[in-house]
This record gives structure tokens, sequence and C-alpha cells, in this order.
């Protein structure tokens, strides 16, 4: 459990660390569509927090921060939840 | 690799979403078959750890960007079964609560990252046969990362490139080349995280990577 915690705590910090590094070029995919010419198609849903981006944050920092930490947190849960349905304890 | 709501037909889209079924499903039932005491642990963090590392995009040619999958990392880390099922969490929560990757392209997306699992667990099991020390370990998980992320792209290409969206700028024949020549460079950073972060897990806590004691590869790595 110990090191489970330090490894997330790492998780956190790295990605602190290394957002503002990251490229805001848009994803291959992306970019391909657009080159190709093919038209924006409208999303079905934004989700709540759409593009790692909390709407009522003003700094763009802090706001994909604190929806990549609640990501992060989310999956911990689901893969907690997941893993323990998952794995059947035999006798 | 993440894929918008529109750009696959809606044919495509229920095969790929039939095909994602299956596929966890089987996963399921081999994961439940592996595992009899709790990695409920392992499972969670290192999936955490694929959602960020997705998050940071790293620059790549012609002005785009691309991130790391990781679905060698996770199938080494937990059995490529497990990997799998990992992997579809990420793709799930991404879609649902920022928008990455559309609704109706889930099926698409679990599918073109989940393969990049068992494909690359697949690779180094081939690949690991006569290996000796970490070095030439870390040369396999290169390779079979540069290649499971090259398909799993190649998939996504082909679904996209298939759809009538794409029919009037030359379909597959346009699509394929041109994500094929980004994700090959995407694949080369691919390659060369995930053999640092794995053989660093090897010299440190080679014990927890069940994946990697699945392949049997004797390396000398103290348990």
């Amino acid at each position: 459990m110990k090191k489970a915690l330090l490894a997330l705590a790492l998780i956190l910090v790295g990605l602190a660390v290394l957002l503002p590094l990251a490229s805001s070029n848009p994803d291959a995919l992306d970019a391909l569509t657009a080159n190709l010419g093919l038209q924006q198609q409208i999303s079905m849903w934004q989700g709540i927090m759409p593009g790692y981006s909390i709407p009522l944050v003003g700094n763009n920092y802090t706001s994909t921060l604190i929806s990549g930490i609640g990501g992060v947190l989310m999956v911990v849960v689901a893969g907690l939840v997941v893993g323990k349905v998952l794995v059947v304890k035999r006798p | 690799m993440h894929i918008k709501d529109g750009f696959i037909d809606p044919s495509i889209a229920l095969i790929t979403f039939a095909a994602a079924i299956i596929l966890l499903v089987i996963s399921w039932k081999k994961a439940k078959a592996t595992y009899t005491q709790s990695f409920a642990a392992i499972l969670a963090i290192s999936s955490a750890f694929v959602f960020a590392a997705q998050m940071i995009n790293f620059p790549l040619a012609l002005g785009t960007s691309g991130h790391l999958v990781g679905g060698t990392f996770l199938a080494m880390l937990l059995g490529p079964f497990a990997a799998m099922i990992s992997m579809s969490i990420v793709v799930v929560m991404q879609a649902f609560f920022f928008g990455d990757g559309g609704i109706s392209t889930l099926g698409a997306n679990i599918f073109n990252m989940a393969i990049t699992c068992g494909l690359g667990f697949l690779l180094l099991k081939l690949l690991t046969r006569n290996v000796r020390g970490i070095g030439q370990f870390a040369s396999r998980v290169f390779a079979a990362s540069w290649i499971s992320v090259m398909v799993g792209s190649l998939a996504a290409a082909l679904e996209v490139g298939f759809s009538s969206v794409s029919a009037s700028v030359g379909g597959v024949w346009a699509v394929v080349p041109t994500l094929l020549g980004f994700y090959a460079i995407a694949g080369l950073i691919e390659g060369a995280v995930s053999a640092a972060l794995l053989t660093s897990l090897m010299r440190f806590s080679p014990a927890i990577m069940v994946g990697f004691n699945l392949i049997k590869v004797k390396l000398g790595v103290k348990e």
C-alpha cells in the first residue's frame, strides 16, 4: 500500500512538472483530418472537463492540472473497483 | 490516436464496438483465471500512469503532436489480458469525462489501443526467446512497442480511411500513409520510454511485473 501511494504521488508530481512542457500542437489524427480537409464533426459529448480543462478556472495550467489530477484519481478508483471484482479469492 | 465522433461510419463503429466487447469479454475471463490474489493496487496505479502519460503530448512532425499509448508497458506489468482491461478503463474515462475520443467511436478507440497491449505482449514473447541481459531485453521492448503502436494506428487509419468522411480526399490511400508516417515517429518515443521504464522496474521491482514473469525471460534479474 505504501509503495502504491508513493507511485501515485510520483505520477501526480510528474504530471505537474511535465504539463507545461506538453505540446499544444494538434494530435496527429486531428491534424490529419484537418489537413485532408475533412470537416470537423460535431461531438456527441464534450465531457465534464472538455479537453482536460475546468471551464471555471481561467489559468490554463491550473485548469489542466486540476482536471488531470481528477482524472488520475478517477482512474485509480475505477482500477481498484475493477481489480477487486476481477479477482475472486480462492481457498 | 483517439478518433472523435463522426469520423467513422456507423457500420464501422458497430463492428469495432462488437470487436471491443469480444476482446474485453475474453480478456475478463482470461484475467479472472490468471490472478488468484489481489492485484487491484497495481492495476489502479498502472492505469493511472497511462492516463497521465497520455495527457502529455510531445511534438511530432509538421506541427502535430502525439502521446504515449502505453500498451506494451501495461502488458509487461499486468499481463496481456489485464492490460487490455486497464487500457479500456483509461479510454472510457477519457471519452466520458474529458471528451477525448468520441462516444460513437468508443468501441474503435478501445479496440485500437487495447490491441497494442495484446500485440506488445505477443511480440515480446516471440522476440525474447533467446535474450540474455537487460540491454537485449530493452531493444526487444523498443521493437515491440514501436510495432504495436504502428498496428494500433493502422487500425485507426483503416477505420477512418474506409469511412465515407474521407472518401472525397482519397480515402484509405490518403489516410493510412499520412497517419502511419506520424505514428512511426511517435512509436520511436513510445519504444524508448517503454524500454527505459520497464528495464528500471525490472531492476528495482521485478516481482510486480506479471507480464514479464509470464514470458519467463531469464535475464539474471534478482527477484
